[in-house]
């Protein structure tokens, strides 16, 4: 249980309640019965319930989840897998986590109504191998709703055979993006698949299957219960729901709030996490995990839903604001982003196997103090030609931050060139 | 069918088909439509991770790759705007970060995809200024490869190539990101029938064969079609010729015998035509063995022997051996030499390990051909032979040597006559009265039909540097001296060309 304060909502509402992670707690909040109505009805109905609902997938990407749903053939005349993305990868998220360790039945309820809405029969529930309290706590939510005939044969005597796997990935970021984890679940060597076939038609084992975060499966029940309507009413009208926001970085209270969609920026930064520590100023914010470009100080304004956030050429990613102080060195900051996608990057695609490995040689360069004139366009082009280009999207998710950071902190680079060294302290050696 | 266009033009294709096969199918890739590309091969399973053939689709608001994406009727495709040549560029610039540019000490040289498409699609000057990547430069990944990991650009053809054509699975791509490198399992080494197709299809130096490698430079060779004479598959090769010499076989595509693949044992057998055992000289037993002797001389000889053992014994005391590796032409001249004399022919079919990819049973390059000329089993020549009934031979090649046929000379030493016409030398000379040195496939003209009936032409590619003959022309002198009908008279000494 983290100390830090948080806002909750109806996702984290009795989160400080040990009670709800076991099946009687969740049942005495009304636990399941969502599920239990959800599979009296049609499937066409739950995804068109989901569609009307305006549920966005939370893993990153922002896709319809009903949409998604809908992709499924109805009649695959084979087996039809439904997959939760639990690797939660990307840094500066947690939220994930939290929502298993907190809430296991309340996600198992999403997969439920999910797989029944697409007609799956099986579950498979790839969770980040790094993840072992939220594994054990969820592991013991599955065997606690088969004894109660929730999964299985029959769950909730529905005459639905449900049954979910609970498979534990080995830490890899790239393992995240849903072909490369179905790779892993196969347990193959974790590389995103390339498109078409798209997992609907050729997905886990080559069956139709639906990849979908866990966040977005977390909404499903309430939006089963409290209906479209009530959904759309909160967050904005393009983007409904609420989300959690994981902040971290330098903030007096960094944790996790669960905050309607379109919340300004500035709002979760000062009024939630208590500002930035020791009084200092803010110097920039990454607003959606690590590979989300990286907004400006003049520029916390923002909303933070997609439709506002592409106007400043970011996005809301996975929710995971990093903020960062005035004493921040950007150009440090960009050679521990670069590392971190040359570390990850699976090597497939031409552009992002060499970009990432060359967008971290010239940015420690820089750092050191031997940039040249010429290196800020190189970085740029480099960047421009990762873009958009490759199999996945990871090459984007590399190229983004770096030209989030040249965009906003050109001055930072310009000054490491000047000065021919790092102008800022050192806490620590790269 | 669909219609697309690419670049203007209007293709008919085949539905269900990507852009670059599509493309590949009609014989227009890279040639009327130039989409490079260096992870996709035509025969092997699509990777799409390379990304140079990204091309222009309308409707589509980002570049496609060429390879993955399937044809619709009605797609405009454009290969050469701005926005993919920047493409290409971006490609190749980024594939070079980490490349060694060795080329001047790199085999490949000279047939690289990497320089070729630097050349043409890629900037002139290097920006990186970074240190490339150190790995190692010779990895010997089995008995034939030795593997350049600095040099590889992971577009990983070699990996499918072991999955999916022997289906071995030798290669891997290990670790991931710009420390991924290709390479074997401890204790497993890439080790299969058809290993050296991984030099063929690696578009950089990585992967060379040490057979081939630092023998000649590329740009020295001839490549000069023609087929192997492994088996009866008849896979279409090049011959890498050079001073008079074949340096190599590659192979050829033809997607009816051979696909775009040789086996590594098909592969090596060019070594047969330079190899040292090759029979030099027309010889003529004498007193003290078998003795250099002139064409004419031998002919004569030759012709004396046979005749005296018609007038002995009858014709059915001569008997013809053919070879399965011989040319139909020469065959045919075999064939009309034994009915004019009216003696039986047949041909003995060495045999190997067939697999059900190229290697055939036959290992020989026309036994088909011999078959339908009318050589058949050779047991009841065989039987002949062991019981004395046959008492004179004309022999080509020495396959009738094989255990499952003679098993050996010693049957042949009571033969009144043997006359052999033959490339290499074998024990079959010690019973041999006659020998007239042969050519190797590759040194004539003629044709060879496979195990499926296609006969498939074969041109000189190599003069041999001593006095060879076709088999036809000596048999055709043969039976012109022994007066036979349809024979003519003897042609002139030395005319060492194919008979068709």
């Amino acid at each position: 249980m983290q100390s830090a304060p948080w806002v909750t909502n109806y996702l984290t509402e009795h989160f400080a309640d040990d009670a709800f992670r076991t099946l009687d707690g969740y049942r005495a909040r009304g636990g399941y019965e969502a599920a239990r109505g959800a599979l009296g009805r049609a499937p066409a109905e739950l995804v068109e319930l989901v569609k009307n609902a305006g549920l966005q997938g939370r893993g990153g990407a922002g896709f319809g989840t009903g949409l998604k749903w809908s992709f499924m053939p109805a009649d695959a005349g084979k087996p039809k897998y439904l997959v939760c993305n639990a690797d939660e990868s990307e840094p500066g998220s947690f939220k994930d986590r939290l929502l298993m360790e907190r809430g296991p039945h309340q996600l198992l309820e999403g997969l439920l109504i999910g797989a029944f809405a697409i007609g799956a029969e099986k579950t498979f529930v790839y969770i980040r191998g790094e993840y072992a309290e939220a594994a054990r706590v969820l592991q013991g939510a599955i065997d606690e709703a088969y004894a109660a005939g929730i999964l299985g044969a029959s769950a909730l005597g529905s005459g639905f055979r449900h049954d979910v796997v609970l498979q534990r990935g080995a830490g890899a970021y790239i393992c995240g993006e849903e072909t490369g984890l179905l790779e892993s679940l196969e347990g193959k060597k974790g590389q995103p698949r390339k498109k078409p076939p798209f997992p609907a038609q050729y997905g886990a084992f080559g069956m139709p299957t639906t990849v979908n975060n866990v966040e977005t499966f977390c909404h499903v029940p309430h939006i089963l219960r409290r209906g479209a309507e009530w959904f759309r009413s909160i967050g904005t009208e393009k983007s409904p729901g609420t989300t959690l926001f994981g902040v971290s970085g330098h903030v007096v209270r960094p944790g996790l709030y669960e905050l309607p969609l379109g919340t300004p920026l500035s709002e979760i930064v000062f009024d939630h996490a208590g500002g930035v520590r020791s009084g200092k100023r803010v110097k920039g914010v990454i607003p959606g995990g690590m590979s989300m470009p990286i907004l400006p100080a003049d520029q916390l304004d923002v909303r933070m839903a997609n439709e506002f956030l592409r106007e400043r050429k970011t996005m809301l990613g996975t929710g995971g604001i990093m903020v960062m102080d005035e004493d921040t060195c950007m150009v440090r900051a960009g050679c521990i982003i670069t590392y971190f996608f040359r570390d990850e990057s699976c090597g497939q695609c031409t552009q992002c196997r060499e970009g990432t490995g060359w967008l971290h040689k010239i940015f420690q360069r820089i750092e050191r103090g031997e940039g040249r004139e010429d290196d800020l366009a190189v970085l740029e082009d480099v960047a421009a030609k990762m873009e958009g280009q490759t199999i996945c999207a990871f090459a984007d998710a590399a190229a983004w931050p770096v030209q989030g950071l040249l965009r906003h902190f050109r001055s930072d680079f310009e000054l490491h060139l000047r000065e021919r060294k790092c102008p800022f302290a050192h806490s620590f050696e790269l | 069918m669909a219609k697309i266009s690419v670049d203007g033009v209007e293709y008919e294709v085949s539905e269900g088909r990507t852009i670059l096969q599509a493309l590949d199918d009609l014989g227009v890739l890279m040639g009327q439509v130039e989409i490079p590309h260096y992870c996709w091969h035509p025969k092997l399973s699509i990777d799409g991770s390379c990304r140079l053939c990204q091309v222009e689709i309308e409707g589509f608001p980002k570049l496609q790759i060429a390879c993955n994406t399937t044809v619709k009727d009605g797609m405009v495709i454009r290969t050469q705007t701005e926005r993919v040549k920047k493409a290409r560029e971006g490609v190749m610039e980024l594939l070079l970060v980490n490349h060694p540019l060795d080329c001047p000490i790199c085999d490949q040289a000279g047939e690289c995809k990497l320089q070729d498409y630097a050349f043409e699609y890629g900037v002139a000057h290097a920006r990186t200024r970074e240190p490339r990547r150190a790995a190692a430069k010779r990895v010997d990944l089995g008995p034939t490869i030795v593997f350049d990991q600095e040099r590889c650009i992971l577009c990983r053809r070699c990996v499918r190539f072991c999955r999916e054509v022997p289906k071995t699975g030798e290669l891997a791509v290990f670790a991931r990101g710009d420390r991924s490198l290709i390479d074997t399992l401890p204790d497993q080494p890439l080790e299969n029938d058809y290993s050296m197709n991984v030099a063929d299809i690696c578009p950089v130096g990585a992967l060379t064969t040490k057979d081939f490698r630092f023998k000649i430079r590329v740009w020295f060779l001839n490549d000069v079609p023609g087929v192997c004479t492994g088996c009866s598959n008849g896979c279409n090769v090049y011959l890498g010729v050079a001073n008079n010499k074949v340096y190599r076989y590659v192979p050829r595509r033809n997607d009816a015998v051979n696909e775009t693949w040789l086996c590594d044992e098909g592969r090596l057998s060019y070594k047969a035509i330079g190899a040292p055992d090759r029979i030099k000289e027309t010889a003529l037993r004498g007193a003290h063995g078998l003795a250099a002797a002139t064409r004419g001389a031998a002919l004569a000889h030759a012709a004396a022997l046979l005749k005296r053992a018609v007038d002995a014994h009858g014709p059915g005391a001569v008997a013809g051996v053919a070879s399965a590796h011989a040319c139909n032409e020469d065959l045919e001249v075999l064939k009309r030499l034994l009915d004019g004399l009216g003696a039986q022919g047949c041909v003995p079919v060495p045999t190997w390990r067939a697999d059900d990819l190229l290697r055939k049973p036959e290992q020989a390059a026309n036994a088909a051909g011999a078959r339908a000329l009318g050589f058949g089993d050779p047991a009841p020549i065989l039987a002949g032979i062991r019981s004395g009934a046959v008492k004179a031979l004309v022999v080509l090649g020495h396959d009738l040597l094989l255990p499952a046929f003679l098993g050996g000379a010693e049957p042949l030493a009571g033969l009144e006559a043997v006359i052999l016409l033959d490339t290499h030398h074998s024990e079959l000379e010690r019973a041999a009265h006659v020998v007239f040195p042969a050519r190797h496939p590759a040194e004539r003209a003629g044709t060879l039909t496979n195990h499926a009936g296609l006969a498939q032409r074969v041109e000189p590619a190599v003069e041999p540097a001593f006095e060879a003959y076709c088999e036809g022309e000596i048999l055709a002198a043969l039976g012109a001296a022994l007066g036979l009908t349809g024979f003519g008279v003897a042609p002139a000494a030395g005319a060492g060309r194919a008979v068709a």
